[in-house]
């Protein structure tokens, strides 16, 4: 449903996009995962036909988005990251206005501003102006005005940043409701727990680029990994980084004065051998704890970084 | 399908924000208001002059001096009030502008030809009424002198009467006024016909005349003033173009079915339509002040001609600024110096050439003459097609290029 091809864009000297490639089927939600700044947003507003790229081509159900963009654009559903309602009307001006840009009009579209207000829990408060919402109430409206029109594709561009959990709870909620209805969801997040519970794939980028695309258990598998350990103490001293260099088994993935991760071999000798050896290397350790394989992991193993850094 | 969504979102968004939308209507009303006041004089008080009187003399003279208060042009604006020594103490507190003493025996030495002093006390409170007393005290002065070197016999005989005490003889008087008769008689021969006659023209035509009894003094504020209050109204409906870019809403209409022409577009004609809306209110207002505007057709095609240069003016300026910040600065600027230039202030004929010169660059001269023309000189459609083909073309050259820029922004994705 969405062929992204060897897509670029640069911004002066910064490269923002850089050469990214993926695909998403039909009624598929694909995670877009990364840092912030990693290019996420530049890469949607690039597929959604609001930022020119400098090269490669985006092909929504087929159609390029640059060569028709009115007829492809009819078929999207774009939430974006900032909240991009008008405060000062009502909730439901704000979907009446932007039905009517979809050629919304009477009945059908009062019945479609009632039904995506009835979704995300917002039809009792209709009538009031959005500047008397919550971040959450009004992030909820966002996702509205992207699903009003019932679109075949829908761009969500960190739809729960800054909310608390029962809206981002009920986000997720919609968002997994309407893909179960066909609609093909394209998902950023910097969130690596919703991109785990949300995705049927996930693709990881970071500083433009696409480091690897696949289902949760084939990311992790990729990463090839059993654990991974992360202690806390004190490391700042090259000794230190040196006696866990010398323990058998492990990677060390980062470390740094007061944290070290290290990733544990699969085909090693496991955590069980590892961890004494770890524990009696002379080192200072205040704090064990042991991650099961996730996309933070991965992400480590990828990159050498944690997400949030 | 989108232009007129954009349109009707924009007046929900004034109807939602009544406060905020009466009162962006209301400012050239009440600034014209505030102007019809200060210069048409409703109810304003007249400006007078009160003059205390210290009159020790007493007599004949000073009586008169008094009285030339009461003549009917004076006593409009002079109210003299007659005090005794205490006048003094009320100038110390300011309450007149000057106070005039006329010492004892004033009448007496003056027809006797003995010089005689009047005392002008001035209030320093007061910059210009107190001057005024003074000067005209100084002209009845030069007159009792020249009138006391030319009837000197006269005055003297009229000095004897007064020191008799008792009624004078008839031969006396008859005496007395055969001599100041044939006195005037010789100075007929100087004093008149006049060689500099004073004749007071105002500097309007007939037409004009006969306009000016009809229409009051907001006609010649409001036209002006409401050419420079719909450019505040242009600039709070092009200010939503900088508002939607920087809170991204312009990017995320960008992705619905929206071009930038579309967006465009309906910005426009939203912003023309607000603009033409508060500008027919506005014409609306002061027909129900009395303000005669003219002939309706003309009128409505000046409004929207203004309207149209208005909306042009503001969006090409927004388009050149980075931020609603910036826009805010720079067309306030634009706003204030166009409308003193154009005439909205001070009426053009009251500037150096050069300065007209330049005003004839601006929007608001092209419209404030348009609607002089209309309300003063009972001009109808074909007088103003000039003003209209100036204001229709800049303006809908100003949009073009506005939109253009922005457009182009929008392609190179500085939304």
């Amino acid at each position: 449903m969405i062929r992204i091809e060897r897509l670029s864009k640069s911004f002066d000297a910064l490269v923002a996009v850089d050469d990214v490639s993926f695909d998403v089927a039909e009624g598929e939600i694909f995670g877009l995962l990364g840092p912030n700044g990693a290019g996420k947003t530049t890469t949607i507003n690039m597929i959604c036909g609001v930022l020119k790229p400098d090269g490669g081509r985006v092909l929504i159900g087929g159609k390029d988005i640059w060569l028709t963009p009115k007829v492809v654009k009819r078929s999207l559903g774009v939430v974006p990251q900032e909240i991009s309602v008008y405060e000062d009307l009502t909730a439901r001006d704000n979907l009446n206005f932007w039905g009517s840009l979809y050629g919304l009009t009477g009945s059908d579209l009062t019945s479609r501003v009632d039904e995506a207000l009835t979704r995300v829990g917002l039809s009792d408060r209709a009538k009031d102006k959005v500047k008397e919402f919550s971040g959450g109430m009004k992030r909820r409206l966002n996702l509205c005005m992207g699903l009003l029109h019932r679109p075949k594709v829908l761009l969500l561009d960190e739809p729960t940043v800054g909310i608390d959990p029962q809206a981002r709870f009920n986000i997720l909620e919609v968002v997994r409701e309407v893909a179960a209805s066909g609609t093909t969801v394209l998902y950023t997040t910097h969130y690596m727990e919703e991109a785990q519970e949300l995705c049927d794939r996930i693709a990881i980028i970071d500083h433009g680029k696409i480091l690897t695309v696949g289902t949760l258990e084939e990311l992790t598998k990729l990463a090839g990994e059993a654990e991974v350990l992360k202690l806390t103490g004190c490391f700042e001293d090259q000794i230190a980084r040196e006696r866990l260099a010398a323990i058998e088994g492990i990677r060390v993935l980062k470390a740094d004065d007061r944290v070290a991760v290290l990733s544990i071999d699969a085909d090693g000798p496991g955590l069980l051998a590892v961890l004494p050896q770890v524990l009696s290397a002379d080192l200072e350790v205040e704090d064990v704890s042991i991650q099961q394989p996730n996309l933070q992991s991965v992400f480590i193993t990828l990159t050498g970084k944690e997400l949030r850094d | 399908m989108t232009a007129p969504a954009i349109v009707r979102r924009d007046l929900v968004r004034y109807l939602r924000n009544p406060v905020r939308t009466a009162m962006l209507f209301s400012l050239p009303l009440v600034m014209a208001a505030i102007f019809a006041l200060v210069f048409g004089g409703g109810g304003v008080d007249e400006i007078s002059i009160k003059i205390l009187l210290f009159d020790e003399d007493d007599s004949l003279l000073s009586r008169l001096i008094e009285g030339a208060g009461g003549s009917s042009q004076a006593d409009q604006r002079l109210e003299i009030v007659p005090v005794g020594e205490e006048g003094y103490e009320m100038m110390e507190d300011g309450e007149a502008s000057a106070l005039i003493h006329l010492p004892k025996d004033f009448t007496t030495d003056y027809l006797e030809g003995n010089p005689v002093t009047i005392e002008v006390v001035k209030n320093p409170a007061e910059r210009f009424l107190p001057k005024v007393v003074e000067e005209g005290v100084g002209i009845g002065g030069v007159v009792l002198s020249v009138g006391s070197r030319i009837f000197r016999p006269e005055l003297e005989q009229i000095a004897e009467f007064n020191r008799d005490g008792a009624f004078p003889k008839d031969l006396a008087v008859a005496g007395l006024s055969t001599g100041v008769n044939r006195k005037m008689r010789g100075l007929e021969r100087i004093l008149f016909p006049p060689l500099v006659e004073l004749e007071s023209v105002t500097l309007t035509d007939d037409a004009a005349v006969e306009a000016s009894d009809t229409a009051n003094i907001l006609s010649f504020f409001l036209p002006g003033l409401s050419i420079m209050g719909i450019l505040f109204l242009a600039q709070s409906a092009t200010r939503d173009i900088l508002r939607d870019r920087e809170a991204g809403l312009l990017r995320h209409l960008l992705t619905a079915p929206v071009s930038p022409t579309d967006y465009l577009v309906g910005k426009c004609l939203s912003v023309l339509l607000v603009t033409a809306l508060g500008f027919a209110m506005l014409v609306l207002v002061g027909v129900a002040a009395g303000v005669d505007w003219g002939a309706p057709t003309a009128v409505a095609a000046l409004v929207l001609a203004s309207a149209i240069a208005a909306s042009g003016l503001l969006l090409l300026i927004m388009s050149l600024v980075g931020s609603e910040r910036q826009g805010d600065a720079l067309t306030t600027i634009v706003i204030i110096v166009s409308s003193l230039l154009g005439g909205a202030f001070i009426p053009l004929q009251q500037m150096p050439s050069f300065l007209r010169t330049i005003s004839s660059t601006t929007i608001v001269y092209w419209a404030t003459t348009g609607f002089t023309e209309l309300i003063v000189h009972d001009g109808g459609l074909a007088d103003i097609v000039p003003n209209l083909l100036v204001l229709v073309v800049a303006g809908a050259a100003f949009m073009l290029l506005g939109a253009l820029l922005l457009k182009r922004k929008m392609a190179r994705g500085v939304v």
